[in-house]
C-alpha cells in the first residue's frame, strides 16, 4: 500500500506527455482479447462521449441513422463528465489502454495536450477525410498526422444582441469598436444594460469572449501572429492588436457599460438577461443559442449576432471555433469498424442525421452538407460570416498555447481589478508555464 | 431559568430548521419547477408543479440509467462498509492488544492511508494487472482501502477502553481467538462501529472521484455519476438535476429513519463508559 501510495501525484499532473508515451508502451499487452475483427460480421463498438444534452443527441442521432443501415453494427454510447473532470478522464483511459473505440473531444489545444501523436490513430490516409474542410484539419493535426472527424457546427465567437432593442433605439449592427461603444451609451441612455458579463458561479469562461473572440481582428493587423506566439516571437503585451482585447474589456468597466450584477451573474442569467431584452449585448459563442431556444423558445427570433468589431470598417470578419471532434485511440480492437463509422460521420448523410436530431447552431465542417432553411436569426447571421468568407479560427486552434488562467485575468480585467495591459501582461506569464510544459521549442 | 431554556431551545430548532430542512425544501421547490424557471434558481414556488413530469424524466434519461445506477450504489455501499467494519475491527483490535516490534510500522502504514492522497493511474494498472479493473468488486475493495485507514483509527483507539480482563475471562472459560473475537468483542464494538457505519456509508454513498475513475461504462454508473447528466458549461436542466437530488437523498433519509434510535442509542451507549 505504501509503495503504491508513495507515488501518488495529484491527477492533474499525470497528463503529460512523457507519461502518456510510457502508459501506453506498459499496458499494450492488457487488453489482450480478441484480434481485428473484419467489418463483415456483427461488431459491437462503444463511443465515449460526454454527458452533455447537445452531444449525447447529436450522437444518438448520428448512432441511430448508422445502425439503421447497417443492421449488424450495435453501437453503444457511454457517458463521462464534461469540464476538467472530463479531461481528466480522457487521459487517464488513454493512459492506461481503456478506451473505448472511439470517443468524442475538442480540437485545437486540448487535443494537443493528449499527445495525439502516441496515442490516437491517424487518419490522414482515410479517404473519407477529404470531405473534412482544411480549416477543420489544421485544429486537428499535429506533427503529420490529421486524427479527428468533425461532429457538430462551427461557432462564432462574437455578440448576440437583442433585436428588439436595437430596432427600438434605432441602431445599425456595429462595424468598428468606436460604433459598438456609441451603441453601447444609447442602449444605456435608455436605461437598458448595454453589455452583459456574467462572472458568477461555474461562469468565468464567459468572461474570456472580448480577448478570444478578438482573433479575427489580430490576424487582420498582424497576419501570422499565432506562429509568432507559438514560437515566443509575439505575446500579447507587446502587440497592441493583441492586448486591445484586454483593452476593451477595461473600457466596458470604466463606462460603466456592464450590468451592475456581473459579479454574480451566471451564464443562465445572462441568457435571460439578453433574450428578455432586460440586456441587450452579451458577447458569447453562438452555441448559446441552442440554450435560448430551449429556455425561452418564443424569444428566439429577437436574438441576433455579430462579430467583435475591429478598427477597420472595411474588414469585418468573425473568429470563428471549430466544433469537437471523433477519435480512434491506438490499440482499438475494432479500429476497421470505428473507421467506417467515421466515413459516415464525414459524409452528408452524417450531417443530415445531426440536423435532424438537435437542428443547426452553424455550418458543418463538412463538403457537401446543406443547412435547413428556417434557420433562427443569430444562426443566419453567423452564415453571412461563412457565405462572405470573413472567418479566421481563433487562436486555441491555430497555436497549442493557451494559459490556464485566461479567465482569471479576464475577470480581474472586467472588474476594474486590472488594467488591459496588466491583464496582457499576466496572461503572457500564464502562457510562459504551459509552453514550457509542452516543451515548445524557444521557450 | 425555565424561560430561558425555552429560548435557547427555540433558537436551536430555529437554527437546525435553517440548517437543513430550507436547503430540503429548496430542492424540492426547483425539482418542482419547469426547466427555463429552475434555473434562476429562485427560492419561490413553482408556477407549475411538474415534479411527477421531472422525476419520470430522470428516471427514463439513458435508458434508465438511474434505475441501475441506485442498485449499483446500494451495493457498493453496503459491500464496502461491511467490508471496512469487519477488517477495520480485526486490525483496530489486534493493533491495540498485541504490541510488538511491527506496531509503530502498521502505525505509520495507517496514518500514510490517511494522508498521502490516491494516484489514479498506477492503481489502475494494479487493478488491470489483477483483472478487476471495471468490475463492481473492485471498486468495492478501493473503497475498503481508502476508508480502512480512518476505520481503524476509530476502532484502536475505542478497544483501548475494553477492559483486558473480559479478554482473559473468554481465554479461561476456553474460547478460541475467532470465537473471543467475534463473539465478545466484536459485540462490544457495538457503538464505535454504527459510528463507522453511519460517517463511512454516507463517504462512500456519496463518492464520485473513485467510481468515476475506477468503475467507468453505462452499466457500471453510480448515483452520483448521473448527476453529471444534467449540468454542464452550456446546457443546464436545474429542474432534473435537483429532481436527481432529491430522489437521490431518499435511500439515506429512509436509512437514517428506520435506524435512527438504534443510532442514537448506540452513539450514547458508548459515551457512558468514560
Amino acid at each position: 500500500m505504501l509503495s503504491r501510495k508513495i507515488r501518488a501525484r495529484r491527477l492533474g499532473a499525470v497528463g503529460t506527455v512523457a507519461i502518456a508515451g510510457l502508459a501506453l508502451a506498459g499496458c499494450s499487452g492488457g487488453g489482450g482479447a480478441t484480434d481485428d475483427e473484419s467489418a463483415s460480421g456483427p461488431v459491437e463498438l462503444t463511443i465515449l462521449i460526454d454527458s452533455t444534452e447537445a452531444t449525447v443527441s447529436t450522437m444518438q442521432g448520428l448512432v441511430d441513422a448508422y445502425t439503421a443501415e447497417n443492421p449488424d453494427v450495435t453501437i453503444e454510447l457511454e457517458n463521462r463528465p464534461q469540464g476538467s473532470e472530463g479531461d481528466n478522464v480522457v487521459k487517464t483511459r488513454l493512459q492506461t489502454g481503456d478506451m473505448p473505440d472511439l470517443f468524442w473531444y475538442n480540437s485545437g489545444s486540448l487535443l494537443q495536450a493528449l499527445a495525439p501523436e502516441q496515442t490516437l490513430v491517424d487518419l490522414s490516409g482515410e479517404s473519407f477525410m477529404d470531405a473534412v474542410t482544411d480549416t477543420f484539419k489544421a485544429g486537428v493535426t499535429a506533427g503529420e498526422g490529421v486524427y479527428g472527424v468533425p461532429v457538430g457546427n462551427a461557432m462564432g465567437g462574437g455578440v448576440l444582441y437583442n433585436k428588439k432593442v436595437y430596432e427600438q433605439l434605432g441602431l445599425e449592427v456595429p462595424t468598428t469598436w468606436a460604433d459598438f461603444i456609441s451603441n453601447s451609451e444609447a442602449i444605456k441612455a435608455a436605461g437598458i444594460d448595454p453589455i452583459i458579463q456574467s462572472y458568477g458561479a461555474d461562469s468565468t469562461w464567459t468572461s474570456q469572449l472580448f480577448v478570444l473572440g478578438d482573433y479575427y481582428n489580430v490576424e487582420a493587423a498582424d497576419p501570422g501572429w499565432a506562429e509568432k506566439f507559438t514560437a515566443n516571437e509575439a505575446h500579447f503585451a507587446d502587440t497592441p492588436s493583441a492586448q486591445l482585447g484586454f483593452d476593451h474589456l477595461q473600457e466596458g468597466f470604466e463606462k460603466g457599460l456592464y450590468n451592475a450584477d456581473f459579479g454574480t451573474t451566471t451564464y443562465a442569467d445572462a441568457l435571460e438577461k439578453l433574450a428578455t431584452g432586460t440586456g441587450a449585448q452579451y458577447p458569447m459563442l453562438t452555441f448559446a443559442v441552442s440554450e435560448i431556444q430551449a429556455n425561452f423558445p418564443d424569444n428566439l427570433q429577437d436574438v441576433g449576432f455579430f462579430a467583435i468589431p475591429g478598427e477597420d470598417a472595411s474588414d469585418v470578419g468573425m473568429t470563428t471555433w471549430l466544433s469537437a471532434a471523433l477519435y480512434i485511440p491506438q490499440g482499438g480492437e475494432n479500429e476497421a469498424a470505428a473507421k467506417e463509422f467515421l466515413a459516415f460521420v464525414a459524409s452528408p448523410e452524417g450531417c443530415d442525421a445531426q440536423t435532424e436530431a438537435v437542428g443547426v447552431t452553424g455550418p458543418y465542417f463538412i463538403d457537401g452538407c446543406d443547412l435547413p432553411a428556417d434557420l433562427p436569426p443569430a444562426v443566419q447571421d453567423l452564415q453571412a460570416y461563412f457565405d462572405s468568407g470573413k472567418t479566421f479560427p481563433a487562436l486555441e486552434f491555430l497555436s497549442p498555447v493557451k494559459g490556464p488562467s485566461l479567465e482569471q485575468i479576464t475577470v480581474a480585467v472586467g472588474s476594474g481589478i486590472n488594467t488591459g495591459a496588466e491583464g496582457a501582461a499576466l496572461y503572457d506569464d500564464d502562457v510562459l508555464k504551459q509552453a514550457q510544459q509542452l516543451g515548445l521549442e524557444g521557450w | 431559568m425555565k424561560t430561558r431554556r425555552y429560548v435557547a431551545g427555540g433558537i436551536a430548532i430555529l437554527a437546525s430548521l435553517v440548517v437543513f430542512v430550507v436547503p430540503f425544501v429548496f430542492i424540492l421547490l426547483t425539482a418542482g419547477k419547469g426547466r427555463a424557471e429552475a434555473n434562476q434558481l429562485e427560492f419561490t414556488w413553482p408556477t407549475d408543479w411538474q415534479l411527477w413530469e421531472n422525476v419520470v424524466e430522470v428516471w427514463n434519461t439513458r435508458d434508465g440509467m438511474f434505475l441501475t445506477a441506485m442498485i449499483n450504489s446500494v451495493i457498493l455501499t453496503v459491500a464496502s462498509v461491511s467490508g471496512m467494519v469487519v477488517l477495520g475491527a480485526m486490525v483496530g483490535y489486534v493493533l491495540q492488544r498485541r504490541k510488538g516490534w511491527w506496531t509503530p510500522v502498521a502505525n505509520v502504514l495507517i496514518l500514510a492511508g490517511l494522508i498521502i492522497p490516491p494516484a489514479v493511474v498506477p492503481t489502475i494498472w494494479v487493478m488491470q494487472g489483477l483483472g478487476i479493473y471495471k468490475t463492481l468488486p473492485g471498486l468495492v475493495m478501493i473503497e475498503i482501502a481508502f476508508g480502512l485507514a480512518f476505520t481503524v483509527l476509530l476502532i484502536r483507539a475505542f478497544v483501548a477502553n475494553i477492559p483486558r480482563e473480559l479478554d482473559e475471562a473468554a481465554l479461561i472459560d476456553g474460547a478460541g481467538p475467532l470465537r473471543l473475537f467475534f463473539q465478545v468483542v466484536f459485540p462490544l464494538l457495538r457503538s464505535v462501529i454504527i459510528t463507522v457505519v453511519v460517517v463511512q456509508s454516507v463517504f462512500v454513498f456519496n463518492d464520485f472521484q473513485n467510481p468515476l475513475y475506477f468503475l467507468p461504462g453505462n452499466e457500471n454508473a453510480t448515483v452520483q455519476l448521473t448527476l453529471f447528466n444534467f449540468q454542464s458549461q452550456f446546457n443546464q436542466m436545474r429542474n432534473l438535476l435537483f429532481t436527481d437530488i432529491l430522489l437521490i437523498t431518499i435511500p439515506p433519509l429512509l436509512m437514517y429513519m428506520f435506524f435512527n434510535r438504534r443510532i442514537v442509542a448506540g452513539l450514547t451507549s458508548g459515551a457512558i463508559k468514560g
